[in-house]
């Protein structure tokens, strides 16, 4: 635990440790300049070692940033090598035999020989690293065990190399020598990222990895041969030049390795070039379902990858509707084309992807020579096609029918999500408009009554979830009058709710200048005509209560019929009437009749909206007029309020499992002298 | 739950339309494709068989007022044949026997229409 603290701790602080050992490694060379004693040269190797360890701990995070570009790191690298090669190259020229270094010990001398050894130790370290970086690259299992064995080696070689200068025992350095470059070529062999790189970067590669891998060769040559630079090194530290050669060995081999590897690559390059491509068209679908919801632009670069991944020049897709084929989107193709296309060769026989390239099926009309045709299916069911055409004769081989295929399968699933998510902001805007709906039908209905002591008046109004069009008022007009109206507008939402609004302007107006109930519903189906579409109607009762005389005139257009009471004693009325909205002619205004009643004293009208006598039970039956007649033939002389009661609780008994479907709308009128 | 058919077949230049089950608001698109489809192939004498036909809602008897008008613009009409008692009552409330032609059998109103086209 503690040791692993100590490393921890080493690590952290890399490059001062670096320093440090590097400013101590100079001072120890300007007192020892000649490591002869066996135990002044340990501690000297012991320093470069953990030197060369710190600038490894610091330099491989850097290298290691740069893992996702293999192709730079390699590059690194080589400039570093060819660095290399300059410096052995002019040092050879430049110093001679060099043996003027190895046997001066003057400060100066020192000085230079430490500051290179350290830029050459820099060097290595990174080309180092970069070998290092490279290795695991896109290894999948745990590798670290091999590489760890090869670091070890050269560890061992690094001070084998101290046992040697000591005694006679060459060959125990030349064994680990050996072994490590065993163990360098084994894993030289770990470049499966060569695979992942396009056609381009492999042709790159290809040319770089053979001049680097010379360039190494050279620099371990001339590193042989160049007594120069083997002084300086030697000077410094004996296992530092075993490391520099093994560093270089390294180098050529990795990089002849890379070098056929990348050569045996190329043929299928291309291949692996359209793979990826379309894993990353996948991808990027992938992507666009979770952020494009709209349906066309989905469609549209759903075609346009598809062009992508199937190496073809045109793509479109069509969807099956209620109306039959609907092309979507369409790239590289007029829609006409490919509507016709479409038409042309879908087989309803074929399940799954097929291809057809055949000069007697394609004929000239058409500009490709070759399509391929895949199903969107979602949850088992066909919703439409993907094609995808060439303009060449060559046809769509199996991998890129069975892309094809993957493809649209995704994209089958995007668009029926774009699709549930368009319907579910339909629904909501459909929900917002009931509101509105609401709203208006709630501000246009009365919220205050008029009050007399010779008339009593009660309303009471449920809407149904789905707003109807129910709409009922009363118009308090001069000469003792009181004029009472309830209308049901068919349909349903936004639209009845208007037609609820201008109903509400009509009668108001209307009822001040009207005296009598068929002239009143005349002018409004007049008025009507302009506003009420061809299959809309409005429903209506409309009575004026004289009360100063007690005579009530009532006329109906179409409206349920009024139930009247009197002396206990109720009795349906049924004035005909058509209708407002059914017919503009004659027809209407000759239909319509008028009642005219002389009241006794707490005679009352009942007048109501079909969600009444057509409130539905579990089984699907109506509550029916007798029921309803029935309920207020025996509550008739109760006060309003209770009548009104008794009415609601049978109405919620009979339909209690069953949800209100339309709006229930219930006036009463009782005349008193 | 709404659960609804038109068929559709020919007697002579009649077409008959018939009708099963619940016409509402959910189902009145059908019965309006059925019309279009009509019109396009220039029927204009239409019978509408209830026979089998259990409920009709207001958006129900809408689609009959938004076809009458061309039918009878081409000397043809929508009639209306074998009504349940309940279905008739619906219409009789709103008017409709003032305005359109009702009848017990759907072979009377074809025979309406082939009278018609003799005289």
């Amino acid at each position: 635990m503690e040791l692993k603290n100590i490393i921890k701790l080493a690590r952290s602080r890399s490059l001062e440790n670096a320093v440090f050992v590097s400013v101590l490694l100079l001072i120890y060379n300007f007192i020892f300049p000649i490591h002869s004693n066996p135990f002044i040269l340990l501690i000297n190797e012991a320093l470069v070692f953990f030197m060369i360890f710190f600038i490894y701990n610091y330099i491989s995070p850097y290298t290691e940033l740069r893992k996702d570009t293999p192709l730079s790191l390699v590059l690194n690298a080589g400039i570093l090598g060819a660095i290399v090669f300059f410096i052995i190259s002019l040092a050879n020229s430049a110093f001679g035999d060099g043996n003027s270094i190895q046997s001066n010990t003057g400060a100066v001398n020192t000085l230079f020989i430490t500051v290179s050894n350290y830029i050459f130790i820099i060097v290595l370290t990174y080309i180092f690293s970069t070998f290092r970086t490279l290795y695991y690259l896109r290894q999948k299992k745990d590798q670290s065990l091999y590489f760890n064995t090869m670091l070890f080696f050269f560890v061992v070689t690094f001070f084998s190399e101290f046992a040697n200068s000591n005694s006679s025992l060459d060959f125990i350095h030349d064994a680990f020598y050996i072994v490590t470059i065993v163990l360098i070529s084994l894993n030289s062999l770990k470049v499966s990222w060569i695979a992942f790189l396009t056609k381009k970067q492999k042709l790159y590669l290809l040319l770089i990895s053979i001049i680097l891998s010379i360039l190494f060769g050279f620099n371990f040559g001339l590193l042989n041969e160049s007594s120069v630079i083997k002084m300086i090194l030697f000077k410094l530290s004996v296992g530092l030049y075993s490391v520099f050669s093994l560093v270089m060995i390294y180098g050529m081999i990795y990089f002849g390795v890379i070098f056929f590897t990348t050569l045996f690559h190329l043929p299928t390059a291309e291949a692996f070039d359209r793979r990826s491509e379309e894993i990353s068209s996948l991808m990027d679908l992938t992507k666009l379902i979770t952020q494009v919801f709209d349906f066309k632009e989905l469609a549209d670069s759903i075609i346009n990858f598809t062009t992508k991944i199937c190496n073809s020049n045109a793509a479109w897709l069509v969807t099956i509707g209620e109306e039959g084929i609907e092309v979507n989107a369409v790239n590289n193709i007029g829609y006409v084309e490919a509507r016709r296309a479409a038409e042309l060769f879908l087989k309803d026989s074929v399940n799954g992807v097929y291809s057809i390239t055949n000069a007697h099926e394609i004929d000239d009309q058409f500009n490709f020579r070759t399509v391929a045709v895949a199903p969107l299916n979602v949850h088992s069911k066909l919703s439409g096609y993907l094609f995808t055409a060439r303009y060449g004769e060559v046809d769509f081989d199996k991998d890129e029918k069975n892309t094809l295929q993957t493809y649209a399968d995704y994209a089958s699933v995007a668009l029926e999500n774009a699709k549930l998510i368009a319907e579910s902001i339909e629904k909501e805007r459909l929900e917002k408009e009931l509101d509105v709906a609401r709203d208006v039908q709630r501000k246009i209905l009365p919220v205050m009554f008029p009050v007399s002591d010779k008339y009593e008046l009660t309303a009471l109004f449920i809407p149904a979830f789905e707003v109807g069009g129910d709409y009922y008022d009363f118009f308090e007009l001069s000469d003792n009058r009181l004029g009472f109206i309830v209308a049901d507008v068919s349909g349903k939402g936004i639209s009845a709710a208007f037609i609820m609004a201008e109903l509400k302007g009509i009668f108001e107006s209307l009822a001040k200048i009207i005296n009598s109930p068929t002239q009143l519903l005349i002018k409004a189906n007049e008025i009507l005509k302009d506003s009420l579409d061809k299959k809309n109607f409005v429903t209506a009762v409309y009575g004026i209560l004289d009360y100063q005389k007690g005579v009530v005139k009532i006329a109906r257009a179409g409206h349920t019929p009024i139930i009247y009471c009197s002396g206990g004693k109720t009795s349906r009325l049924l004035p005909k009437g058509i209708g407002l909205g059914l017919d503009y002619s004659d027809k209407f205004d000759n239909s319509l009749e008028e009642l005219q009643i002389n009241l006794k004293q707490g005679d009352l009208f009942v007048i109501y909206s079909d969600g009444i006598p057509e409130a539905k039970n579990s089984r699907n039956e109506d509550f029916g007029y007798d029921r309803f007649e029935r309920i207020i033939s025996s509550n008739c002389s109760k006060n309003l309020e209770g009548i009104t009661n008794e009415i609601v609780k049978e109405i919620t008994l009979f339909s209690k499992d069953n949800t209100q479907h339309d709006d229930i709308t219930l006036v009463i009128v009782r005349w008193s002298k | 739950m709404a659960d609804f058919n038109v068929g559709l077949r020919d007697a002579g230049s009649v077409s008959i339309v018939e009708l099963k089950g619940y016409l509402d608001a959910h189902t009145a698109p059908e019965l309006e494709n059925v019309f279009n489809k009509l019109i396009q192939e220039n029927k204009y004498k239409v019978v509408v068989n209830f026979d089998q036909l259990n409920y009709i809602s207001s958006a129900g008897l809408g689609v009959f007022m938004a076809y009458v008008e061309t039918m009878r613009e081409n000397n043809g009409d929508i009639k209306f044949a074998n009504l349940k008692e309940n279905v008739y009552n619906i219409f009789d409330l709103l008017g409709f026997p003032l305005l359109y032609e009702f009848y017990q059998d759907e072979n009377e109103a074809i025979n309406k229409f082939n009278e018609l086209s003799k005289s």
